[in-house]
């Protein structure tokens, strides 16, 4: 018994030891003194994993059905998508850099500024490689809101994807005037109770962030590095505003939805009469798949909502780098763009810059249809906000549990 | 040890069998807690800076984990109760129907559903627009949605109960049929009522106590199961309080990467109670005959 006991505790710590073992060697690529056909030459064959959120049936089916078989075609990659979005993302980076795994299971990652943020603060991202990408000449790296992702410079670490606007909609058959500002919501919930709420993800902290703006006093008043002074002052006339009023929001502000998806069926089965996200609400494929009636309309928030990108980065122990390089060399070519771009499918801005693709991608970009239902990021070019900070982000999430929720 | 040691080395079968239960069971669990444990006090962790008890501290004093436990340890009390009442007085009340191999069939159903699925069902079934709602629209019983009650994601967790009635009633009911007849139930309730019995003392001294008596090892530990639970609460619940499970995978998932441990801290600290639970459950029991 107590040699058995002996060769369990042996046995317990050998586990133990495994699961904290140290980094060994990674792939890694030497982009500084290879050109880019040399690159890409032996990726044929190879398998690319994928990771990014699944949630939107016209974003699966721009993947599976277009881009999956093009880079198959053209390239000879095989793309396999996996569903998860930021939490997984760093969850997996965590677990795989916890267990020394230099191999990962994932190569390539969609992701906004708060995983960049995080798998910055990880080192999780492999980079710089945005800027040996053929394709990346087509981007406006001078754009801000490109070039500059919650705050932090990108620098060639994770490549722009897709850039949109937060706006917010309602039923202009039910609502003729939306409230535009806190005065106006406040009004609109005490005479419309239970047909309000913030989503207690990613999205409503977005709605909250371009309200603490307005309550800044300025759509500029949360530009620059995280201050904590400023956040503290804001922050507390947010919880003040909201909880005030909460008892007139869905369900009398006692819960909230989990997440946009959510708080979308909500609006569309009627409890809810306003609603908002990304992609100037995102309202298109909603009403052109019959979810919405087609009197929903987009529209802006007086003092401005955020505008940002969405990019992606490649993770520091992805076996296939320079593969990857060639998917996402992919996905920002003016063709895989603009298929991206038509309302019809999953009707996202184009990140390029119009003005440096060759002439037939300008003529074709100006042929696209337009949107019917929501607007144009052009319609809200007068309300637009840069994304704060990412602490703002992480503070907001948390101070909204214990300040809102759990009050 | 030395007496301990030679029954255990003599018979081989039953040795390999401890030492597979231990490397397959015992030793992944031990491996798990102790890094759950290291983690919550930051020593392991890729941004963690070494030992500190912040973790610890800032989670006990938040009292966010006791608010669960409290809050998940009533729904599952509840479920469980009114699931050992309700499916008692069914297979006491249909004892012969429940004889018949298609409607015994029709119980086994719900067994097969998972709790995602009947999670999903009764927000369909009970949400403000869910297919009940409509009904009541449409049949003029309410003028709007928002009039219809609150039954999911709601204050009193009716939504999370129903849904583990659902799951769990059709499990009882064939527990109690199997030891109504291994017992001979039937039998020694005849010899009570020929003994002079009435029927209320056959039912209070005779079937109830032995049916009870039998599964309440069963009963508890579908206790500790449903305090467990994460599925249905996450789809179910409200945000706050949170089933314990639901608040552990929040913690662990959220933005703040300095405050990961506290996930660890809830973790672990879940874990110890349903530890203590279980000793409680297993020990002074043991000699009894009903284990």
């Amino acid at each position: 018994m107590t040699k058995l006991i002996q060769y369990l505790t042996l046995l317990l710590l050998a586990l133990l030891s495994t699961c904290c073992g140290s980094d060994t060697k990674r792939t890694t690529l030497d982009l500084e003194n290879t050109d880019w056909e040399t690159l890409v030459d032996s990726t044929s064959g190879k398998t690319v994993n994928f990771m990014m959120w699944q949630g939107s049936p016209v974003i699966n089916d721009y993947i599976n059905n277009y881009v999956v078989p093009t880079i198959k075609e053209r390239y000879g990659i095989n793309l396999q998508i996996s569903g998860g979005q930021g939490p997984e993302i760093v969850q997996l980076v965590i677990g795989e850099k916890q267990a020394g795994i230099a191999k990962g299971q994932v190569d390539m990652v969609w992701i906004n500024g708060e995983t960049f943020f995080q798998l910055r603060k990880l080192d999780g991202l492999w980079g710089p490689f945005v800027d040996k990408l053929p394709n990346s000449k087509y981007i406006n790296f001078e754009d801000p809101f490109i070039s500059v992702d919650f705050q932090q410079p990108v620098n060639y670490m994770e490549s722009p994807w897709s850039i949109s606007q937060f706006a917010l909609f309602t039923d202009t058959l039910q609502v003729a005037n939306p409230p535009k500002n806190l005065e106006e919501l406040e009004r609109f919930v005490k005479e419309n109770p239970g047909t309000f709420t913030i989503s207690n993800d990613f999205t409503g902290m977005t709605l909250l962030k371009s309200f603490m703006a307005e309550l800044g006093g300025s759509p500029k008043s949360l530009e620059g590095e995280f201050d904590q002074e400023k956040y503290d002052r804001l922050s507390t006339k947010l919880w003040d505003f909201i909880n005030q009023n909460k008892k007139y929001f869905w369900k009398s502000g006692e819960t909230f939805p989990k997440e946009q998806t959510k708080m979308k069926q909500l609006f569309a089965n009627g409890e809810l009469k306003i609603a908002y996200g990304y992609g100037e609400g995102g309202i298109e494929e909603n009403v052109r798949s019959g979810l919405f009636p087609n009197t929903v309309k987009g529209y802006a928030w007086d003092n401005g909502t955020i505008k940002n990108s969405n990019y992606l980065g490649i993770l520091q122990n992805a076996p296939q780098k320079a593969a990857a390089m060639q998917v996402i060399n992919f996905l920002i070519s003016p063709e895989a763009q603009l298929k991206k771009a038509s309302p019809e499918g999953m009707n996202a801005n184009m990140v390029l810059d119009i003005d440096r693709l060759p002439e037939a991608y300008q003529k074709l970009h100006a042929e696209t249809k337009t949107r019917k239902y929501g607007p144009s990021m052009d319609d809200l070019k007068e309300h637009v906000i840069q994304e704060p900070a990412p602490e703002y982000m992480i503070k907001l999430y948390e101070d909204f549990r214990t300040a809102v929720i759990e009050k | 040890m030395k007496i301990l040691e030679r029954p255990l080395l003599k018979n081989k079968t039953s040795a390999t069998g401890i030492l597979l239960f231990v490397v397959l069971g015992v030793l992944p669990f031990a491996a798990a807690f102790i890094y759950a444990l290291l983690y919550s006090f930051g020593l392991v962790g890729v941004i963690s800076s070494g030992f500190t008890t912040e973790f610890w501290v800032s989670v006990i004093k938040t009292g966010s984990f006791f608010k669960s436990l409290g809050y998940s340890a009533a729904i599952a009390g509840i479920a469980v109760f009114l699931s050992v009442v309700i499916a008692l007085w069914l297979t006491l009340k249909f004892k012969s129907a429940l004889e018949n191999k298609f409607i015994l069939m029709m119980v086994y159903m719900p067994l097969a559903i998972p709790g995602l699925a009947t999670a999903f069902f009764i927000i369909q079934l009970l949400a403000k627009g869910g297919f009940l709602s409509r009904i009541s629209y449409a049949s003029g019983l309410i003028n709007e949605s928002n009039e219809f009650p609150d039954l999911v994601n709601d204050n009193l967790a009716l939504g999370i109960i129903l849904a583990f009635l659902t799951m769990i009633i059709p499990f009882f009911m064939l527990l109690f049929l199997n030891v109504y007849k291994n017992e001979r139930v039937e039998e020694l309730r005849i010899l009570a009522y020929s003994l002079g019995a009435t029927s209320r003392q056959v039912r209070n001294k005779v079937v109830l106590p032995i049916l009870l008596k039998k599964t309440r090892v069963l009963i508890a530990l579908y206790f500790i199961f449903l305090l467990g639970s994460y599925e249905v609460p996450l789809i179910l619940g409200q945000e706050s309080p949170q089933m314990i499970s639901v608040l552990v995978i929040q913690e662990l998932k959220q933005y703040d990467l300095d405050k990961i441990p506290e996930g660890y801290v809830v973790a672990v600290m879940y874990t110890i109670v349903v530890a203590i639970a279980a000793i409680f459950l297993f020990l002074p029991r043991k000699r009894e005959q009903y284990v």
